[in-house]
């Protein structure tokens, strides 16, 4: 059996392999070599697989791995830190080839296609009240799905924006713009200045949740009561136009579908870039690359209401694990105070736990004050089967109006047609 | 078992194990994709109803497929034919004797040698708007005043991706025919100087009828390659952007990965063997018939 034992860092395909192996030897074993069986089971290892957020992310769970082990001998942590672009691909794979890891990040927006196949386990039976009572209630909502926690929140953000002081005070802004009228008037600003007005994004994930902000604050919506989609409304009509005025008039960088969200916080770093909307982790980017960079974060943009983007990614249980009950203890491990404080410090994500919350780094922090205080307001992306079709169907639809391919209206419309298609299956 | 047939028995028993080899490694494949394509398939591969032929009709009702599939063409066309006359004439001149013509051939080489998604990463940051060298050559002589947004429309990204790719495959094409040329004998040269043939005409009568063949070769060998080619597409444009540089193996891999829809892209990958063999069988037709007398 030793022989089929893997190192922690091997990939997971090879470890596909060797568990098809095991799984053949165990069978064997059934069979006849049935004394061998006890010396298998003994020590626990828990496969844990992880989103790489930033260069911080894999040590700080290698650190936490090593911590828990202390603490509880016979058990191992193995972690895979896996690149956001290829998480889902990687346990794609992972789950259809039947080793699927203990327990895995996910974007909670795949959590219900996790839990409609059968491969997330309930974690109800697992938590006590007052575990349950650590969290914030907004931020476990998104986790749950038919009465029944699947997903605990890992990682939080919100959406504001960040603007550039020194060209928003020249152009008039020292606080920042409130309202959309006050972006285009800074803008215009700004392009005379020869830098970027406002930062649009056109291009990979999230291009279509940088034009939701603008739907939401028109009062918008994604999803109607009838379970179709409803961003193809006046509202969202009034958001692309407005982009698409600002394209055109120049008020956003040039070739906006050249640009993804990281392109966009490079040029805001580089002082080129007026307003971006973005994450609180910009804030520690700036301050590890940009350190002179002056600048303030306001809420989002408004046009008649208030509104932002929360997000939510979730740690989950896999159904096939043999571990649960190591993999447990590690997830209530990871949940902990100070577990939980260096992670959102390391990250700059929002806290998602009562204890943190309350740490004085997060209560005197007034920028991410701002996204915190932002939350009341907050949309989730809708927890529905086949997210991704939507999403991919209004980034084609935005793209081509930026290109100038299409006018809002009918980009929408035929979004929406897709995407209610794609819906149905 | 009379004694022909015990002779027609050896030889078959003979090359059994690997026939069976090849059609487990073959047809295990192509069977679990068959089975995905007229099977409902959650984004984790689990097979649920019977789907009978509603993948293929969903694919076939999306506007983007259809659009994907001319776009190959085009791509597959241009990436091809475009490689086969940059390629002539390069073998034509590493066939000649020059001082250097080593160093030249390892040159020309060279693409060949780095990865396809490495050459497509330096490519895609040559063509970088701000501080792309591509950007700042063209300025610094004059010819643009401002920076171009090459990969932010199709209209600019899908030639320059075609270009790329022409250059990837030069060097499989050139290998090709400098083994082609190599095999011509230099005596009908010789022959055709004596009854007074030019350089053109030797090139139009002898060189290419010749090395016809391998033009054959490396246009199938090439069709299959740059059709079935994923990494210069998805690594400079991933599709976009609204899908306009989108050909039908990137166009799969979302499918599959992003959009979690394995049996609609399994269906596509069946689409895209047909095409294939349809393309395969029609030209290896006309280059029979043609090469008779």
């Amino acid at each position: 059996m030793r022989i089929l034992a893997l190192p922690p860092e091997a990939p997971p395909m090879l470890r596909r392999l060797t568990s098809g192996l095991r799984r053949a030897a165990l069978g064997a074993g059934a069979l006849g070599v049935a004394a061998f069986a006890p010396q298998i089971a003994r020590a626990a290892t828990v496969h844990v697989t992880v989103a790489y957020y930033s260069a911080a992310t894999g040590p700080y769970f290698k650190q936490m791995a090593a911590a828990f082990e202390k603490t509880h001998p016979g058990t191992t942590i193995k972690i895979d830190v896996v690149n956001w672009n290829n998480l889902q691909q990687v346990l794609q794979t992972d789950v259809s080839g039947g080793v699927p890891p203990d327990i895995s990040i996910i974007g909670t927006r795949w959590l219900l296609s996790f839990v409609k196949d059968g491969i997330a386990e309930p974690l109800d039976s697992f938590m006590t009240p007052a575990f349950r009572n650590r969290f914030i209630p907004v931020f476990l909502k998104p986790g749950e799905i038919g009465g029944k926690v699947y997903g605990l929140p890992i990682a939080a953000s919100a959406r504001a924006l960040f603007y550039n002081k020194t060209l928003l005070t020249k152009a008039g802004f020292p606080n920042g713009p409130k309202t959309w009228n006050d972006v285009i008037a800074a803008a215009k600003k700004i392009k005379a200045m020869g830098a970027y007005g406002f930062g649009l994004q056109g291009k990979e994930i999230e291009t279509d949740v940088y034009w939701y902000y603008a739907l939401w604050s028109y009062g918008g919506h994604l999803m109607g009561a009838n379970g179709k989609v409803a961003f193809d409304s006046a509202a969202g009509v009034k958001a692309l136009t407005l982009y698409k005025t600002m394209v055109d008039q120049g008020l956003t960088e040039p070739g906006v579908t050249n640009y993804t969200r990281e392109d966009l916080q490079n040029l805001f770093k580089q002082g080129r870039l007026g307003m971006v909307i973005t994450a609180p982790f910009l804030i520690g980017q700036i301050a590890k690359e940009a350190p002179k960079l002056a600048y303030g974060i306001v809420p989002v943009p408004t046009g008649t209401v208030q509104s932002t983007y929360a997000v939510t990614d979730s740690i989950v249980m896999f159904k096939a694990s043999k571990v649960k009950k190591q993999a447990w203890q590690f997830l209530d491990f990871l949940f902990t105070k100070d577990n939980r404080v260096l992670f959102n410090k390391n990250e700059g994500f929002l806290p998602t736990t009562r204890a943190v919350a309350a740490d004085p780094y997060f209560q005197d922090n007034k920028q991410l004050q701002v996204f915190v205080n932002l939350l009341p307001k907050a949309h989730f992306a809708p927890v529905i089967r086949g997210w991704e079709n939507v999403a991919k169907a209004v980034i084609d639809a935005v793209q081509s109006v930026y290109l100038g391919k299409a006018q809002p209206a009918a980009a929408l419309k035929t979004a929406a047609t897709s995407a209610d298609r794609a819906l149905a299956q | 078992m009379t004694a022909s047939a015990r002779r027609a028995f050896a030889p078959r028993m003979l090359i059994a194990p690997s026939f069976v080899l090849a059609l487990f490694i073959i047809a295990y494949p192509f069977f679990d994709i068959a089975r995905m394509s007229v099977y409902h398939v959650s984004r984790f591969g689990i097979l649920g109803g019977f789907a009978g032929l509603a993948n293929f009709r969903r694919i076939f009702a999306d506007p983007v497929f259809i659009a994907t599939v001319w776009r190959t063409l085009v791509w597959t066309g241009a990436v091809v034919s475009g490689t086969i006359l940059v390629s002539l004439p390069v073998s034509l001149v590493l066939n000649e004797n020059f001082h250097g013509q080593g160093l030249a051939r390892t040159l020309v080489m060279l693409p060949w040698s780095v990865s396809l998604t490495m050459s497509a990463i330096v490519w895609l940051w040559s063509f970088d708007a701000n501080h792309g060298m591509i950007n700042a050559t063209l300025q610094s002589i004059g010819v643009l005043r401002q920076p171009v947004q090459w990969m932010a429309r199709a209209s600019t990204a899908f030639p320059i991706e075609i270009l790329v790719g022409i250059l990837v495959s030069v060097p499989f094409v050139v290998t090709i025919f400098l083994g082609g040329l190599s095999s011509i004998p230099s005596d009908i040269y010789e022959a055709a100087r004596i009854d007074g043939a030019g350089r053109v005409q030797q090139f139009w009568r002898l060189t290419l009828p010749l090395l016809r063949p391998f033009i054959s070769l490396a246009v199938v060998l090439n069709v299959i390659y740059v059709f079935n080619s994923f990494p210069i597409i998805w690594v400079m444009t991933q599709g976009g952007p609204a899908e306009g540089t989108q050909i039908l193996v990137t166009y799969l891999y979302e499918l599959a990965f992003r959009l979690g829809r394995p049996g609609e892209a399994a269906a596509v990958s069946l689409a895209m063997l047909a095409i294939l063999m349809v393309f395969t069988t029609i030209y290896v037709r006309m280059q029979m018939r043609s090469a008779e007398p």
